[in-house]
């Protein structure tokens, strides 16, 4: 069986300014893995690739065994990813805008209606299922976004920041939301958030400067360097 | 799903989006008031006795169709943000990792400003074919083929936005190109064209003028009595032919579309 997540080698430059260096990474099936780096560490970088909305300049990705680059729209239907702070169109509600995106996927009738209200009332927007998203504040549409994510019930979540502009409530809620996914999916998330690393996953990859400078058991980092926020700071010294 | 499921789903979903703005409803109005305007000035102002031209329901269909072509304003604010949008509002996270080609997004987007568009045209040819039966009791054939052309002038227009919104990063700053663009330059180039004795048939703006050939009535009838200038005259004072004009404005059509579509693919959320 193929890895969940693969990627060899990445490589990606920004007119010259090298982003990534030469990342490799393997996730297993229904493993819990962070991307954790300091701002401008490649985290969002790789996750833009492995979701097929950029080219490497060197590299490959795969999802569940596909290549993202050579069969995009096939690797990415096992996924389901929050990227960057998302927007959604402010003339839409949340109902159109899952119908939307649900139908894209392959998802229609009674399956659809049924995993859009399970969706909307797992992320606590029940009530707001007829409000144009015009209205929503960061936080909403943060749910919103990870209520997109989930939809199709995909076996890949690629997530970056997912607790961005929630507030403690909501950011305890979806820290259990997909503690409960891991149970059943591979969560692959980038943070910059130690506490929030921490509590969702088992493993982290930790990269500075586009380069993988650990990928291990949190248990086992924080023995060798006694904590995970010293492993952390030691790991990317020199960081901005 | 196929991709033609999924092209349906696209152009159903930018649909809604282009009923939901307001800039579609702003489009409608200022098209409705520019024809009802010209209706009301034609026989406020006795148009064609001013003009010592006799009055004819082809004359009039030519004066109040011109007008449509006011939708095309609208055609570029529907088409300027379509595809720049999606990475300037960032809206792009959303629909872009999703298992669907990029092409069938454009070209969902196409027909959606397409759609809304040619809504707005064809309310203004009723309205204009309303004020005909109104005041003549019959609508000039010419009307159709008109229509046509106003038609394949819209979707020339609205696929020159398309490849400024692949290309540019914000919505605004393609739709002000598009209409430098149709406006300035290709106007531009027409009139020094026209000065030198020739005929610019193959642009758009030129072509697009052709809404107003369809009736049987030529410029030179129509205008005659105006002065052209020491230098002008010649093609800027004859009618475009309605026939070559619909397959300039569909050859633009033709390529510029597939070349957004090759830059709106290529295209990356950076």
């Amino acid at each position: 069986m193929p890895d969940s997540i693969l990627i060899e080698g990445l490589t990606r430059y920004y007119n010259g300014f090298l982003a990534l260096d030469n990342l490799s990474l393997r996730v297993k099936w229904n493993e819990d893995v962070a991307l954790l780096g300091p701002n401008g560490a490649g985290k969002t970088t790789a996750l833009k690739i492995l979701c097929g909305l950029m080219r490497p300049s060197s590299g490959k990705a795969y999802l569940a065994g596909i290549d993202v680059m050579a069969e995009r729209e096939r690797a990415i239907s096992n996924v389901g990813a929050i990227l960057e702070t998302p927007e959604f169109y402010p003339f839409l509600t949340p109902d159109e805008t899952l119908r939307y995106l649900g139908r894209l996927r392959g998802m229609d009738g009674h399956k659809l209606d049924n995993r859009i209200r399970e969706v909307l009332k797992l992320l606590r927007l029940e009530e707001w299922v007829n409000v144009k998203i015009e209205k929503f504040s960061r936080g909403m549409k943060q749910r919103l976004a990870l209520a997109q994510a989930m939809l199709h019930d995909p076996p890949i979540l690629i997530l970056d920041e997912p607790s961005l502009g929630l507030d403690p409530r909501g950011m305890v809620e979806i820290r259990d939301i997909l503690k409960e996914a891991r149970k059943k999916k591979t969560v692959f998330f980038a943070s910059h958030l130690l506490t929030e690393v921490e509590q969702i996953c088992k493993k982290v990859a930790i990269i500075d400067r586009g380069k993988l400078r650990a990928y291990d058991d949190i248990a086992r980092l924080k023995k060798k360097y006694r904590s995970f926020e010293r492993a952390y700071l030691k790991l990317t010294e020199g960081a901005i | 799903m196929s991709e033609f499921e999924k092209l349906k789903v696209v152009t159903k979903y930018e649909f809604l989006k282009q009923f939901r703005r307001k800039r579609f409803y702003g489009a409608l109005a200022i098209t409705v008031l520019a024809v009802v305007l010209t209706i009301g000035l034609y026989k406020g102002l006795d148009l064609p006795g001013r003009m010592g031209i006799r009055d004819s329901p082809e004359f009039f269909a030519m004066l109040v169709t011109s007008m449509s072509s006011m939708a095309i304003l609208g055609a570029v604010f529907f088409a300027g943000d379509a595809i720049a949008s999606e990475f300037e509002r960032k809206t792009g996270y959303i629909l872009f990792p999703n298992p669907v080609k990029r092409i069938t997004l454009v070209v969902g987007k196409y027909i959606a400003c397409v759609v809304a568009t040619a809504i707005i045209i064809i309310i203004a040819y009723l309205i204009s074919a309303g004020a005909l039966l109104g005041f003549y009791q019959q609508v000039p054939g010419g009307i159709l083929g008109s229509m046509a052309i106003a038609l394949m002038l819209a979707c020339s227009v609205i696929s020159m936005a398309f490849v400024f919104s692949s290309v540019f990063k914000g919505g605004m700053g393609a739709t002000i190109a598009t209409l430098l663009t149709y406006m300035v330059i290709f106007s531009v180039i027409s009139g020094v064209l026209s000065f030198a004795g020739y005929d610019p048939w193959f642009l758009p703006n030129r072509a697009g003028d052709a809404v107003t050939a369809t009736y049987g009535i030529t410029f030179e009838q129509a205008f005659g009595g105006m002065s052209a200038g020491a230098h002008m005259g010649g093609p800027m004072f004859s009618s475009p032919d309605p026939t070559l004009s619909f397959f300039v404005l569909l050859g633009y059509t033709v390529v510029f579309l597939p070349i957004s579509i090759w830059l709106a693919k290529r295209k990356e959320m950076i």
